[in-house]
Formats: structure tokens, C-alpha cells, sequence
């Protein structure tokens, strides 16, 4: 018995202590039922979600290597010595996955705190702008503090960190044991990685001064061509801006800006933009290697995530040089954080040296004096047409460029039909190339082959956006109800990476559903190649459609960091248009998203962690996510099984749970095959129970229009389970459908008044806690 | 036996159990024959493959006609087959098909029960060597999976080695088509 009563006494303690972090005593809201969620906290919603969205899980590696005891093979129903199976260590790896995700951003979001709490003070104002009051859904939501200044901003990372070590340490032998019980932790993981991407771009908004509270942020230049190769190039790699704003700093205090090209790639290339739109951007992760093997930086300052890892041994091929700035990506090189300046540009411009230099200001001034010195002696140049058809002279087509291809096509035959003269094939190919330099290093005959497709590479100046930051809780204010009712059709939001399967299907997803009024946001290199495709009048998406978050609208919203923003305007939806208490209530706003709010996520390229915990962090909040199809590689899916599975939810309005027999939405974590089943799959997954039937009529006449389009004709083979009366239909196919659905017997039913999850699976949220 | 490599890397196996090799259409022919609810699982690349000028979605149909089993159509492949006058017996992706098959209860695509054998043909190498990855975890009790591609897929039961010529392919197509005719 007394030991019953410490416990009581210990989990008050905690309870207090939660309270004071997130100053439970400042009223804004009342505190919901789940301030700064652990592990256990939100288990019952993420079962509920797993029981319609099963794992589907697709082994990349039928061994456990993990421990001493391995490797265990775990195929056809084996345990490994520990115990655990197949299925279970599929788990585990997602969640080491989305652990790396979350920890890659909120060690970010650390850093750049630190830096900028050290420039600013922990007092720092939080203020972004006069239309953004809701400046932190994410924060507000999970932990249920309202982050006044940079210093309330710790509190919210330190909490990540804590439950990041929590998580890890479930994936150590002999801990976990049913996969499920990973997925939910691979959930939490994601979740807490949108608080801590929030943290990091509030801090770099309000730290950096980027632009918030506007949407018309400038245009800025992108591709190769647009660098000034006349001029000294610096060129910064990987995400965190700390590296890139003191550089031009640097550069502006000391009347340089004018003299040195400041180029980026990857995130950092788009937070540079938002500090100076004069940057220039090179283009997404897919274009580092040929870049950087083209030798035109002078000089390549590293800083974190995306980077290549052998940056210094390519640096060394063609006499560039590296400075990295973060100690995540060292590579081995002598740390001169405190030597003097004049001799680190001394060993770098004369003995061709790297250094690890991880003050900004320090690495700063020495990037901008040895692009100085060394660029005058630089002589490099595209190559040209005659050169590179004599290299690829060389290439006898043997075919192992095509079996080491993560992308899984035959440079080889780009480069034979170049041999001949000819440049179609190679200059398509290079659309496909993801750029990791595999084929060149499998080569038995030294092929240049990197080298070779700088002909092949668009000389091509595109135009982007710069990243805007927040969405506006004025524009959350009006179309707010038109995204709910689904007048609106849907949101889509293209993040990740963007390597795969083709560059150009980013910008003809977002060409397409933009005509078609869905709202676009884009972030990360996703944002990149929307804009690097041209349709008519020569003008990118960016130039075409405005940059409002309204029908028709193309967002960027920013860097990978950014991401929380997307996350951020479904929960902002959920608080400003439904008026539902947003505090330490996740399973309210989470149940709001899923059932109301038409969003898709498309991470079309996604390789990396990062894409794998900022996919699961939407899921958990009822966001969909469509992958291409190589994302099978990722090992789990959340899938339904259409007309198979539990569609029952709660109408909140009469009080019972109903069979909506509607898949909507049918998958949480989806990969298609091609562009074209992405094309209709995106709008099917906009559909929602909540819409009207003149919302639905507009979503069922995109999803049959782009089923048209795309799939060859005909009506998709289940229309039916999304019409529920016919007023659902859409008028311009009203008799096509209707005699489809005479034909097998479809019945009308009735449309759930109030869709909600609540209720139907045990939680501590009431039922009135969704009816606003 | 020394391990087979398949043609891209990306797919080479981590582990022990490995597909058969089939070389010999008549032993493939039969394995169909045995089986009571084939399926024919086909991707959207038979409409880019050609042999000789026809295309591989042909073959695949005279597969399916000479062994009646039914055709699940992935991803866009349906417009292809529709343009030829086929008409697939269901629509869905690659990994929703690999979902239903999983589930030993489902009724399979013509309400017959679930299949016995499934042949995937012409999806990505990728994703297709992922979904065999998912039967040959979570439905080797009652799945047996081949492929028809040009190249070795590891976590099938049975698939095709790694044709160095497209004749090899095209001539082992030709020979299993007139082998599922003559069992008729």
C-alpha cells in the first residue's frame, strides 16, 4: 500500500513539474489532457490509427546484425536469439529511422538556438509579424507552451531530447518486442520531430530576421548558369544557416558582397535566400557531386545534413576547398576553431588544405580570403560538346553502370548514343540521375562519366520563391471553411528530397493540381525542382501561380525545417477556423486533421531519414503521404485494405458510431508505382468524410478527371465507395456515373454529420471535446 | 549452388533463402499448371518493353490466356491493355495487390479464394523485389511467388535468371507460351 502511494505521490511530482515547464498557469488555454506527451501518452490514438492503417512492411534485409548474437536470420517465421521477429525488427528499424530524422532537426534546432540566443539573448521577442499570432502550433499542441521568447524555445527542444533518448533506448536488445508498439514510438518520434523543425525555424525567422507575415517574398535565381563564375564562388552545402547568414555578414560588412558569389545547395541554399535574395541557388541534393566535380567553388563551407561525405577527397579533385563549420561532419579534418586567421588562408591557398573551423564568424573570414586569392588562378570550364563525345568514345556499353544505379537505368546507353553525336538520350537521363557517382566508380574503363554529362545539364535560369515561413492565420481565416467542406478540393504539400524517379514530376504534380485550385506548398528540394522545369510563356510554377495559401496557390514555405509550418496550417485550421482548443491536445487536433481536413503530403524523392520522420510526423496528425515508388526501400507502408477494413467512426452529432463504409482517407503512407497513379491517387487521398456534397462533387471530378487522364480512360474501379448520394456526383459526369453505379447495384447512404475517431477506442478525451 | 546476383545491386539479398532459378519453360509451365488460383500481377514497364517489336504486355496476355489466370493490372498499365482490347480482371498498385495477397483469408480477385501462385511482371526492379520481400515474409504458408522479368529477383520462390540477350528472354517467353497451349 505504500508503495501504491509513493507512485501516486511520484507521478504528481512529474505531473507539477510539466506544469511549471509549460507554465500551465498562464491561461491562454485550458491545459489539455496531454502536456508534453511520453511514450505511452498517445499509444491509444496511434493504435487506433494502426488498426486501419496496418504496417505493410517489405524487409530490406532478412538478417538481425544488431548484436553479438547475430546476425539471426528471421525469415519465414524465425525469432532471432532474442526474440524478436521479423515484423518486430522492421519496427525497430523505422523507428531508428525516424529517431535519426527527428534528431537531425532538433540537434539543428539546438544549435541554431545556442547561436542565436548567444547573438540575440534568451529574451528575445518572439514576433512573427502582424499575421501570424498562432506562431508555434506544433509547440502549442504537443508540449502546451506558448513560446514567448528564444529562451522558451529551449524548454521545447529539451523536451525532445529528453523523449528522443527515451525512444532510443527501446531499440537497444532486448526491449520492445511487438511491432506495433515500435510504430507507435516511430509516431511519437515523428511527432516530436515537427516540434523540434518548429523550434528551429521560429528561432530562424526571428534570430535572421527571414521573411513572416508575407507571401509575395522575392524571386530568386536558380540553376548553374546563374552563378557569376567570373567572380570568387562560395558554395554552401547541407541546412543550417548559421554558416551561410555570418558569411554574408561577413561579406556585406566589409564591402565584399559585390565581389564574391555566395551559391548554395540542398536546405541551406534556400535559407540563404531568405536572408539575401541575391544568393544564388544551385539546385537540390541531386546536383551536389556533378557541382562540386565541375570545380567552379572556389571554396565549399559544409555544415550539416545531405552533405556529401567525402567532400574533401572531391574537393581535392578539383582544387576547391573545404571548410566545414559544424561538428555533425568533420571528416577528419584538423579542428582550427582557434588558430589565427592569416595562417589557415596561408595553408589552405598555398598547401591546399582543409580545416574544421566551427566558429561562423572565423570560418566566415577565411572562406571569403581563399576564394579571394585562389580564384584568380581557377580554370575551369564547362566542357565542351567535341570533348566530352570524344570521352565518351571510351564506353563499350557493358552495363555495369545500369546494375549499380540506385535509379536503376543504363547511363551507358546515354553515353553510346553520345558517342555518336547524339545528345537526346543523355540529356533526358540526366533528369533521372540522383547524382550519387556509383556508375562512374563500377566504370571498367574509366569512363568520366560525371564529367561527360556537364553537356547533358540544363544551362537553364529558373526562378523561385523564397521561403515565406508561417502560413498566415488570415489566410487560415479564409479557406478554412472551403478546405473543410471541400470547396476546396485539397492541400497538397510536396516536401523531401527530390532525386527520384524523374526530376521533372514535382513540377508537373504541382503544374497540374495548381491549374486544377488545390493549394500547393512546397518545401526543401522539392521546392527546388518545382521551379526547374519551364511551362508556358517560359515561366516556372513560381512565376505562374500565386504565392498565396488560397485555391490555385504555390507555396514555398522554406527549408526542411520548414516543414512544421505544413503540419502547423492543418493544426491552425483545426484552432482558428474550428475553434477547437489546440493546448496539449493532440488526439483532438490529430482526429480534426484526419476526418475534416483535405491534406496529402507527396515526398515523390525521399531518401533520407529526415523524409522517413517528417512523413510519420504528418501520419500521426491524419496527414497522408504518397511516395515514389523506390520509398518501398523505407520497409513499411501504412496501408488499408479498402472495402476490408474498419471504416466505423463516431458521429459526434448523434452520438453513435456509424459504418461510413468510405475509405477516406484509404492510406496514411502509400507509395505509387508511377507519376501517373500518383496523379490520381493524390486527390483521392484529399477526400474526406466531413465534405459536402458540393466539396465532394469538385474532389470526385478531379479524381475522375485525373483517372481519365492518366489511367486511360474509364471510371476508377472504386468511384462507388466515395459517392454517397447522387448529389456527390460530379455534374460533367452525372450520366457516366450514374449508369456505373445502376449497373453494380450501388445504394445512396447517409453522410456522417460529425466524423470523429473519438469514442471509438479508449481515451481520455470526451467526445465533447470534438464538437466545436 | 553459388548465389545468383540479380542485374541491379540495390536488390541483392541479405540473407539465406533465395529464389530458384527457372531456365526451362517447360518446368515453369508446369509449376502454373499445378497451381489451382494463379495470379498474373502486371506492371506498367510491359508497355515500354519490346521484343522484336512486340511488346512484352503481349506476351503477358497469351500467358494469361493460354493458363486462364486472371490479371491484376498496377499502376497505368490498365490504359495500355485497354488501347490492345485486354481488360485486366482487377486494378490496383503494386503494393496494394501484395497487401490483399498477404491476408490468407482474402477472396482473391475473382471471389474464389486467395491465390496459390502469383507472377509479377514488369513493375520497377525495386519495388517489385520489395513486394516479393512482403509474401516471402508474411505469406510463405500459402503463397508461391515467380517472376517473367529478364533478370533474377532473390525473394521470389522461382524467377528467371539474369538474361544476357533479349533473344534468351523473348525465346523462353515464346517456349512457356506454346507450353501452357499444349497442356490445355
Amino acid at each position: 500500500m505504500a508503495e501504491v502511494k509513493e507512485l501516486v505521490k511520484q507521478l504528481t511530482r512529474k505531473e507539477q513539474e510539466i506544469r511549471e515547464l509549460i507554465k500551465a498557469d498562464i491561461p491562454w488555454e485550458p491545459v489539455g489532457p496531454t502536456p508534453m506527451p511520453e511514450i505511452p501518452d498517445l499509444r491509444s490514438w496511434d493504435m487506433r490509427l494502426l488498426k486501419t492503417y496496418a504496417p505493410w512492411y517489405a524487409p530490406f534485409c532478412d538478417l538481425c546484425c544488431l548484436c553479438t548474437y547475430g546476425k539471426c536470420d528471421l525469415s519465414q517465421g524465425r525469432r532471432g536469439a532474442c526474440g524478436l521477429d521479423i515484423a518486430t525488427q522492421q519496427g525497430r528499424i523505422i523507428l531508428l529511422a525516424c529517431l535519426m530524422g527527428c534528431s537531425a532537426h532538433a540537434a539543428h534546432a539546438g544549435h541554431i538556438l545556442e547561436f542565436l540566443i548567444e547573438k540575440h539573448g534568451p529574451d528575445k521577442k518572439i514576433d512573427l509579424g502582424p499575421f501570424v499570432d498562432l506562431e508555434a502550433p506544433n509547440i502549442r499542441t504537443v508540449t502546451g507552451l506558448k513560446p514567448e521568447t528564444l529562451g522558451d524555445l529551449k524548454i521545447a527542444i529539451e523536451y525532445v531530447y529528453r523523449e528522443i533518448a527515451h525512444l532510443l533506448d527501446s531499440t537497444h536488445t532486448g526491449q520492445e518486442g511487438a511491432a506495433l508498439d515500435y510504430e507507435s514510438k516511430a509516431l511519437h518520434a515523428s511527432m516530436l520531430d515537427h516540434v523540434g523543425m518548429e523550434v528551429a525555424d521560429i528561432a530562424q525567422i526571428v534570430g535572421f530576421d527571414f521573411p513572416t507575415s508575407v507571401a509575395d517574398t522575392p524571386l530568386v535565381d536558380m540553376g548553374w548558369n546563374s552563378i557569376d563564375k567570373s567572380k570568387p564562388v562560395i558554395l554552401l552545402v547541407g541546412h543550417n544557416p548559421a554558416t551561410s547568414c555570418t558569411l554574408i555578414d561577413y561579406l556585406r560588412e566589409n564591402d565584399l558582397y559585390d565581389k564574391v558569389e555566395v551559391a548554395g545547395i540542398c536546405c541551406t541554399a534556400l535559407e540563404t535566400t531568405r536572408y539575401s535574395d541575391r544568393a544564388k541557388i544551385v539546385g537540390p541534393l541531386s546536383r551536389q557531386l556533378f557541382f562540386v566535380r565541375t570545380g567552379i567553388a572556389d571554396v565549399i563551407m559544409t555544415d550539416e545534413q545531405c552533405i556529401r561525405t567525402d567532400m574533401p577527397i572531391e574537393a581535392d579533385k578539383v582544387d576547391s576547398r573545404v571548410i566545414a563549420c559544424l561538428d555533425k561532419a568533420m571528416y577528419g579534418l584538423e579542428e582550427a576553431s582557434d588558430r589565427e586567421v592569416d595562417g589557415l588562408v596561408k595553408e589552405m591557398v598555398e598547401d591546399k588544405k582543409h580545416f574544421a573551423i566551427l566558429d561562423p564568424k572565423k570560418a566566415a573570414e577565411v572562406a571569403a580570403k581563399v576564394a579571394m586569392e585562389i580564384a584568380p588562378q581557377r580554370r575551369k570550364e564547362w566542357i565542351a560538346e567535341e570533348e566530352a563525345i570524344e570521352l565518351a568514345k571510351k564506353c563499350t556499353n557493358c552495363g555495369m553502370c545500369e546494375r549499380v544505379c540506385p535509379n536503376l537505368f543504363s547511363i551507358g546507353d546515354g553515353i553510346t548514343e553520345l558517342a555518336k553525336g547524339n545528345l537526346d538520350l543523355i540529356r533526358q537521363q540526366f533528369n533521372l540521375c540522383i547524382g550519387c557517382g556509383k556508375c562512374e566508380q563500377e566504370c571498367p574503363n574509366d569512363v568520366p562519366i560525371f564529367k561527360i554529362m556537364q553537356i547533358a545539364a540544363s544551362k537553364e535560369t529558373w526562378k523561385i520563391r523564397a521561403g515565406r515561413g508561417a502560413v498566415m492565420d488570415t489566410e487560415i481565416r479564409n479557406v478554412g471553411a472551403p478546405i473543410t467542406l471541400g470547396t476546396i478540393p485539397g492541400v497538397l504539400a510536396f516536401v523531401g528530397c527530390s532525386n527520384y524517379p524523374d526530376i521533372d514530376d514535382v513540377a508537373d504534380m504541382v503544374y497540374e493540381f495548381a491549374k486544377r485550385k488545390y493549394i500547393v506548398v512546397l518545401t526543401g528540394c522539392a521546392a527546388m525542382v518545382a521551379g526547374m522545369k519551364k511551362f508556358e510563356d517560359g515561366k516556372t510554377v513560381y512565376e505562374l501561380f500565386p504565392p498565396d495559401f488560397d485555391a490555385g496557390g504555390v507555396v514555398n514555405v522554406g527549408s526542411c525545417v520548414s516543414n512544421a509550418h505544413i503540419t502547423g496550417a492543418a493544426i491552425k485550421i483545426a484552432n482558428i477556423f474550428a475553434a477547437l482548443p489546440l493546448r496539449a491536445n493532440y488526439e483532438v487536433m490529430a482526429d480534426y486533421v484526419l476526418n475534416r481536413v483535405g491534406a496529402c503530403g507527396i515526398a515523390w524523392g525521399a531518401m533520407s531519414q529526415k523524409a522517413a520522420s517528417i512523413g510519420t510526423g504528418c501520419n500521426r496528425l491524419g496527414i497522408p503521404v504518397v511516395l515514389g515508388p523506390h520509398s518501398s526501400k523505407y520497409r513499411r507502408l501504412y496501408l488499408s485494405r479498402n472495402e476490408e477494413d474498419d471504416w466505423r467512426v463516431m458521429d459526434a452529432r448523434k452520438r453513435e458510431i456509424v459504418d461510413s463504409g468510405e475509405p477516406s482517407p484509404e492510406h496514411l503512407a502509400y507509395a505509387a508505382e508511377t507519376k501517373e497513379k500518383a496523379m490520381v491517387m493524390i486527390p483521392k487521398l484529399c477526400i474526406r468524410k466531413n465534405d459536402t456534397p458540393q466539396g465532394r462533387s469538385i474532389k470526385l471530378n478531379h479524381y475522375v478527371s485525373l483517372y481519365k487522364k492518366y489511367m486511360g480512360g474509364g471510371l476508377p474501379e472504386d468511384l462507388h465507395l466515395f459517392v454517397r448520394r447522387d448529389a456527390d456526383i460530379p455534374l460533367v459526369y452525372k450520366k457516366e456515373v450514374r449508369a456505373y453505379l445502376q449497373q453494380i447495384g450501388w445504394q445512396p447512404k447517409e453522410p456522417v454529420g460529425l466524423p470523429t475517431l473519438i469514442g471509438t477506442y479508449p481515451s481520455k478525451v470526451p467526445l465533447d471535446a470534438v464538437i466545436h | 549452388m553459388s548465389a545468383v546476383i540479380p542485374l541491379h545491386r540495390v536488390n541483392v539479398l541479405t540473407g539465406i533463402k533465395s529464389a530458384r532459378v527457372i531456365e526451362d519453360a517447360a518446368q515453369y509451365a508446369n509449376l502454373l499448371e499445378k497451381a489451382k488460383r494463379p495470379l498474373l500481377v502486371l506492371g506498367p514497364l510491359l508497355s515500354e518493353w519490346s521484343l522484336d517489336g512486340k511488346l512484352a504486355i503481349e506476351y503477358a496476355e497469351e500467358i494469361a490466356k493460354a493458363a486462364n489466370i486472371p490479371i491484376c493490372a498496377t499502376a497505368h498499365v490498365k490504359g495500355k491493355m485497354v488501347e490492345l482490347g485486354m481488360k485486366p480482371d482487377s486494378v490496383y498498385d503494386a503494393v496494394e495487390i501484395v497487401n490483399h495477397l498477404k491476408d490468407p483469408e482474402w477472396q482473391g480477385v475473382r471471389k474464389e479464394g486467395n491465390h496459390d501462385l502469383v507472377i509479377f511482371f514488369g513493375i520497377r526492379s525495386d519495388l517489385e523485389e520489395q513486394c516479393l520481400s512482403v509474401l516471402k515474409h508474411f505469406a510463405f504458408n500459402h503463397l508461391i511467388t515467380m517472376t517473367l522479368d529478364k533478370y533474377y529477383f532473390p525473394n521470389a520462390n522461382y524467377s528467371l535468371p539474369n538474361f544476357k540477350r533479349e533473344k534468351q528472354w523473348k525465346a523462353f517467353l515464346e517456349s512457356l507460351i506454346d507450353s501452357l497451349k499444349k497442356g490445355d
